[in-house]
């Protein structure tokens, strides 16, 4: 099978979202308490007493936290998937910002601190900043050497040391800011990587299940082609024309069979695999008409009904719902009887569509298990996929589908798709 | 001398099927497996037409159009699987002329070629006739009218812009990009809302059932075309 364009699949965040429940908010409310109690001590010069313990307990309890779940491989997509969109001078400003905050900071406790546990402030900076890669970590370290230098290291305000000591001191900040930063990346890397790798297994898994599923099916219509071709070969003359055409006819429509087998089947695993369908206005008209162009031969002179409003759109990927219709209505033509019946509307934030047939209808109790795979609700050809690809693909368009017996006789199928905001259908240039 | 076809394809069932099928109509099938081969061809055989697989062993079809279009308005029709719509719009914006979808039948595949061939020929000669049709609808350039069926249908001049884009190269697929490059300018190629808009507005007034149109076909993902209105030539 054809690889998908990447640019279409998405790398759904689910596994971190499900992990994500009010834990976090525990721990920064415990962080925000506690430091801001601590701040305010150091700030005003209070003796430390039983209250600002407390507090510093409280500190410690939610960095804790924050840092067991933080490293957690789980929560890191989540991280990523904030990080990774922000354009790149983004991580920049933000580590001239956590730098610039912890000087401010830095500059309000100076006195209650010795000059070795200012620089530790500088630590959590640089660890912030690496979240955003290692340009902005690099530059975080920089910066907090330099400007630890400047604002603490006497003589203060100015980049000039007199001992040596602080050279070690500057070194390590830097180094630990070097560290921290590539086991993020390293971590960020590894995440992506397993994430590629179970998308792919997933991928893998639903691929064979199909085919496993299908090549009997498939195997059908390949043994009447082998048949009637070899006949046609091997026979040659001897077969009469009428014979001769039939079997021709027998050749066609058996490879058409085929082709809809593995359209429906590459469509499933598509779309099962994670691809995110591309979402666009478009007419169900359009649908409507490219569906029945490409169905013109089939149809022939059975009654289709329609009763479309020209100016209903839905927000649906063009070529993926175009197949959702060709199936539907190969399935009423299949399954049913004319006349077929496609209508659309819109009902209050939704977008209907239904195809309808006034066959004999669905057997009390398979009105859920005909979209299921492989299920056939009659001895019509068929690989029993049609319907699962429609459900598939109107499900990743985060909508439902319906089947149910009509008062009168025949099956509807009916689609339901959340649509609120609609698009305005005018354009630049163009007088109304 | 008959016409010569260059068939790039590297399947040999494949090239077998199209060198029988388009001997039988009369041309003279020059084969290529490969890009390398398929180039070599195209600029000893000189072709009146290309046909072109775009999943090739030593690259993508698409990079051979482009290298064609820099010196050669030759016709290219692209064969690729169903599933590559990107793959198609990429051959067709780089100046690839139709395409087909495997599987395909022989007619289809012919009346590709003959409208491609057909266009091919008409670019080289004299101005186009000012008053075009197709079926019922007739497009006068000079009064700048349309009509079906002989009554006259009120167009917006972007609606007229887009028919009259569609006449002209009738039969023949355009990809959303070009047809918004051509009746909106390049800074509007992303937006192709804009054209399905107009497309359901033009297929209002011009088509007798806009749901189940008959000449301004859609191709799902790729783009528009207006029927061939003489298949037989």
């Amino acid at each position: 099978m054809d690889v998908p364009p990447s640019d279409r699949i998405i790398v759904q965040p689910a596994t971190a979202a499900d992990d994500l429940d009010d834990e976090p908010v525990v721990h920064a409310a415990l962080i925000l308490i506690g430091g801001v109690r601590i701040i305010v001590a150091l700030a005003l010069g209070e003796p430390f007493g039983a209250e600002v313990t407390v507090a510093g307990l409280l500190l410690l309890l939610g960095l804790a936290g924050a840092v067991r779940r933080g490293l957690r491989p789980r929560v890191v997509p989540a991280a990523i998937v904030v990080v990774r969109p922000m354009p790149r001078w983004w991580g920049y400003a933000t580590a001239v910002a956590v730098i610039a905050l912890t000087t401010a900071i830095g500059l309000v406790i100076a006195r209650q601190l010795a000059l070795a546990d200012l620089g530790m402030l500088y630590l959590p900076a640089v660890m912030l900043a690496s979240l955003a890669g290692r340009g902005p970590a690099l530059l975080a370290a920089t910066l907090a050497v330099a400007a630890f230098d400047f604002c603490f290291v006497p003589p203060r305000f100015t980049f000039v040391v007199n001992d040596t000591r602080h050279g070690v001191t500057f070194a390590a900040m830097f180094l630990s800011g070097l560290a921290i930063s590539t086991l993020t990346e390293r971590l960020r890397r590894q995440q992506a990587l397993a994430q590629q790798a179970a998308l792919r297994a997933h991928t893998e898994e639903v691929r064979s299940t199909l085919l496993s599923g299908v090549s009997h099916d498939l195997r059908t219509p390949l043994a009447v082609i082998t048949g009637a071709a070899t006949t046609l070969r091997d026979r040659g003359v001897e077969v009469p024309a009428t014979t001769r055409d039939e079997l021709l006819d027998t050749i066609v429509a058996e490879a058409d069979r085929l082709e809809r087998m593995l359209r429906n089947l590459l469509g499933l695993t598509r779309v099962e695999s994670g691809l995110a369908p591309a979402r666009e206005w478009v007419p169900v008209e359009e649908l409507v008409g490219g569906a029945l162009t490409r169905l013109d031969h089939v149809i022939g002179d059975r009654v289709v009904e329609l009763e479309v409003p020209a100016e209903l759109s839905a927000p649906v990927d063009p070529i993926l719902f175009e197949q959702v219709l060709i199936n539907l209505v190969e399935n009423a033509l299949k399954h049913g009887a004319p006349p077929l019946t496609i209508r659309a509307a819109r009902e209050r934030d939704q977008v209907v569509i239904e195809v309808a047939d006034r066959g004999a209808g669905l057997p009390p109790g398979d009105e859920e298990r005909v979209f299921e795979k492989f299920f056939r609700a009659s001895s019509a050809p068929g690989a029993g996929l049609g319907l699962a690809l429609v459900r598939a693909i109107v499900e990743a368009h985060g909508g439902q589908v319906t089947a149910a017996t009509r008062a009168g006789g025949g099956t509807c199928v009916r689609i339901a798709l959340t649509a609120t905001a609609a698009p305005t259908p005018t354009a630049p240039g163009e007088p109304s | 001398m008959t016409d010569a076809i260059v068939v790039v394809e590297d399947d040999p069932s494949m090239r077998r099927f199209l060198r029988t099928t388009l001997t039988a109509h009369g041309f003279r099938v020059v084969e290529a497996s490969t890009i390398a081969e398929g180039r070599r061809a195209v600029t000893t055989a000189a072709p009146v037409l290309v046909v072109l697989d775009l999943t090739l062993p030593d690259g993508d079809g698409v990079a051979l159009v482009r290298e064609l279009r820099t010196w050669s308005r030759t016709p290219v029709v692209v064969i690729s699987a169903r599933d590559r719509e990107a793959d198609k719009i990429e051959a067709l914006d780089a100046g690839a002329d139709d395409y087909v979808t495997k599987p395909f039948g022989v007619g289809e595949l012919l009346a590709r070629i003959r409208v491609a061939l057909r266009h091919a020929r008409a670019e080289g000669g004299a101005a186009g006739d000012p008053i075009v049709t197709a079926g019922p609808i007739c497009l006068d350039h000079g009064r700048h009218q349309v009509t079906v069926d002989g009554a006259a249908v009120h167009l917006t001049p972007i609606e007229f812009a887009l028919l009259a884009l569609l006449m002209r190269h009738a039969g023949k697929v355009l990809t959303h990009r070009q047809l918004l490059r051509e009746v909106w300018g390049p800074g509007a190629v992303e937006h192709v809302q804009y054209l399905r808009v107009h497309m359901a507005a033009l297929r209002r007034k011009l088509e007798r059932d806009p749901a189940r149109p008959h000449w301004l076909l859609t191709e799902p993902g790729v783009g528009y075309r207006l029927r061939d209105p003489d298949p037989g030539t």
